[in-house]
């Protein structure tokens, strides 16, 4: 006989959480950043702006760029004869509707239960939370972030050229490593955005401006990092321009930020995988249909002493359903040796 | 005393073209229940057992030979089963379909009923499972069927070869079919004969499912004008 039976107890199913690194090429950090002016001129480039890693035409999209304002400001109306009405206020909809599940909610950057130190070494206290009515979103390329962003990766340094109270440039992270629960908004995690790094905010629990809550949230869940223009524009004067009826180049405003920093972070993916325990007893599969452990058309082994100490080499392992159909098969890196002397225990891993 | 090596092989495994349709399917067919073990690019031959140093080292040309990744067309794959038999066993189940070859003319038939030979103490015998057939390529035949085992895999590989005749339309493709007994009839499409050519070749592969004994022959299809 060639096949045998699996036991319900041969089969065990495990999770693991595989992290990696996001961005194409494996690169850990992005360093380079490139804009498309045909995205950027086509009627998607009102809406948003997308990044790529190089400027060859092996380009890949690594996150897009949009700015969203509750009142329309920041984008030409899509009708002059009616106010308010442009991307911008589109787009704030269309995240407060998928994140805050409600339309008369409004984003809330920082908690007032959080207490800690600045940027600048200031001791902050629970009423530095802001409600905002404008943000900027980066949303992450699906196939760069997998399932999910990596909580405690993100690494975003943020430059400008006029200076703020924190000078130019921030390093901003995700406060991940500073809680003991996991926060949720809705019904998906969120975790804010301070001053720090891999995933710690400055001086621990820190890394809030004084006034004007937290840089932004990220929603690993999402692919989302939602960042806080009060905050910028106050800590190192990154300001979006809120003009009614006119472009204000506010995606181009974040990449140009972006575009003269770097911007590490790395995703998160839960591997199921099944494990079939394979037991070759001692007994078992000791002779070959191999046609060279024949000799002739008759069948007789090819070594006299293979009559009764046989020796096998086991190469392959086929997985077959009930209908003798092979659904799976794993190779060894090398042949092994089974004989009546020797009892092969594998451990098939499958992976979906 | 040394430690005792208590460490598990581990392999990964991949899906097969097979395994990939079954699960697509998602009907309940992609379930795993019984494993295989194959000794797939080992060459007997190589085993030295008059080698100088010894029995250890009778399979050393075998034993450190690098293996080749998984296929995942799982008719290039598990080609040569280990089987489990009686210690003392001398003779090997091989298969007899009593021709070494088979040649067709256009449109002429055969039916073919293999047979095991030195299986379960017997000298000859049908298998209870039945066997499978795989033709190297479906355009020699006309008529491709297998009798005789009334299974479900038997039914859907039958059902499966008879669409292959009907759509491979020229398609150069492998087509397999199980039973105890197998019909086979040459081609009748003259085109497959280039201007010059007074036959087309393929081959016909044999396999015990029980036995796991395997037979591969050569398969002549004759130009007839």
């Amino acid at each position: 006989m060639s096949f045998k039976r699996l036991e319900t107890d041969d089969f065990v199913i495990s999770n693991d959480s595989i992290t990696s690194t996001l961005w194409s090429d494996n690169v850990p950090t992005l360093t380079t950043f490139f804009s498309n002016s045909i995205q950027e001129n086509s009627s998607a480039g009102t809406y948003y702006l997308s990044v790529y890693n190089t400027s060859s035409t092996e380009q890949q999209v690594q996150f897009d760029i949009a700015y969203c304002d509750a009142l329309g400001s920041g984008s030409a109306l899509y009708n002059n004869a009616v106010p308010i009405y442009s991307p911008t206020r589109t787009l704030y909809g269309q995240y407060r509707t998928m994140i805050l599940e409600d339309e008369n909610l409004n984003f809330i950057f920082g908690s007032s239960a959080q207490t800690g130190i600045d940027a600048c070494g200031t001791t902050i206290t629970s009423s530095t939370a802001v409600i905002s009515d404008n943000f900027w979103m980066i949303s992450l390329e699906r196939a760069r972030y997998k399932q999910s962003i990596f909580p405690g990766s993100l690494n975003l340094t943020l430059s400008s050229s006029t200076p703020g109270v924190h000078g130019a440039q921030i390093s901003l992270t995700d406060n991940s490593n500073d809680i003991t629960t996991v926060p949720y908004i809705a019904g998906t995690r969120a975790y804010q955005i301070v001053s720090g790094s891999n995933g710690n905010g400055i001086s621990n629990n820190g890394g809030y401006t004084t006034n004007s809550g937290s840089y932004g949230i990220m929603f690993p869940d999402l692919g989302l990092i939602m960042l806080n223009p009060i905050a910028l524009s106050y800590s190192i004067g990154l300001s979006p321009s809120r003009s009614n009826d006119s472009d204000g180049h506010n995606n181009t405003r974040l990449f140009t930020a972006i575009s003269q920093s770097s911007f590490g972070l790395n995703s998160e993916e839960t591997i199921s995988s099944d494990y079939v325990f394979v037991r070759a007893r001692n007994s078992e599969f000791n002779y070959s249909e191999n046609p060279s452990f024949i000799s002739g058309s008759t069948g007789e082994v090819i070594y006299t002493n293979f009559i009764n100490a046989p020796q096998t080499y086991i190469t392959t392992v086929g997985m077959y359903n009930d209908m003798n159909e092979l659904v799976a098969v794993a190779k060894m890196s090398r042949p092994l040796l089974k004989d009546f002397t020797k009892e092969a225990l594998i451990r098939v891993k499958l992976d979906f | 005393m040394g430690y005792l090596n208590n460490q598990v092989i581990t392999v990964d495994a991949i899906l097969t073209k097979k395994g990939r349709e079954l699960l697509a399917k998602n009907d309940g067919s992609f379930r795993i229940t019984q494993f295989a073990l194959a000794d797939d690019e080992i060459d007997y031959t190589l085993y030295n057992p008059t080698h100088p140093s010894g029995s250890s080292f009778y399979g050393e040309a075998i034993e450190n030979m690098p293996l080749l990744e998984a296929f995942p067309l799982e008719q290039q794959i598990m080609k040569y089963k280990l089987v489990t038999l009686p210690r003392g066993t001398a003779k090997l189940p091989v298969l007899d379909l009593g021709y070494s070859a088979i040649t067709l003319n256009q449109g002429a038939s055969i039916s073919i009923t293999p047979q095991t030979l030195n299986y379960l103490g017997n000298s000859q015998t049908f298998e209870t499972s039945g066997y499978a057939l795989t033709v190297s390529d479906i355009r020699l035949l006309n008529t491709f069927t297998g009798l005789g085992i009334d299974t479900t895999a038997a039914t859907n590989a039958n059902t499966e070869a008879t669409t292959a005749l009907n759509q491979t339309l020229g398609t150069n493709v492998s087509s397999t079919i199980i039973g105890t007994q197998f019909s086979l009839r040459g081609t009748t499409i003259n085109t497959l004969f280039a201007p010059t050519n007074t036959s087309i070749n393929g081959t016909l592969t044999f396999i015990g499912l029980d036995s796991g004994a395997r037979l591969t022959i050569p398969l002549t299809i004759n130009y007839t004008t």
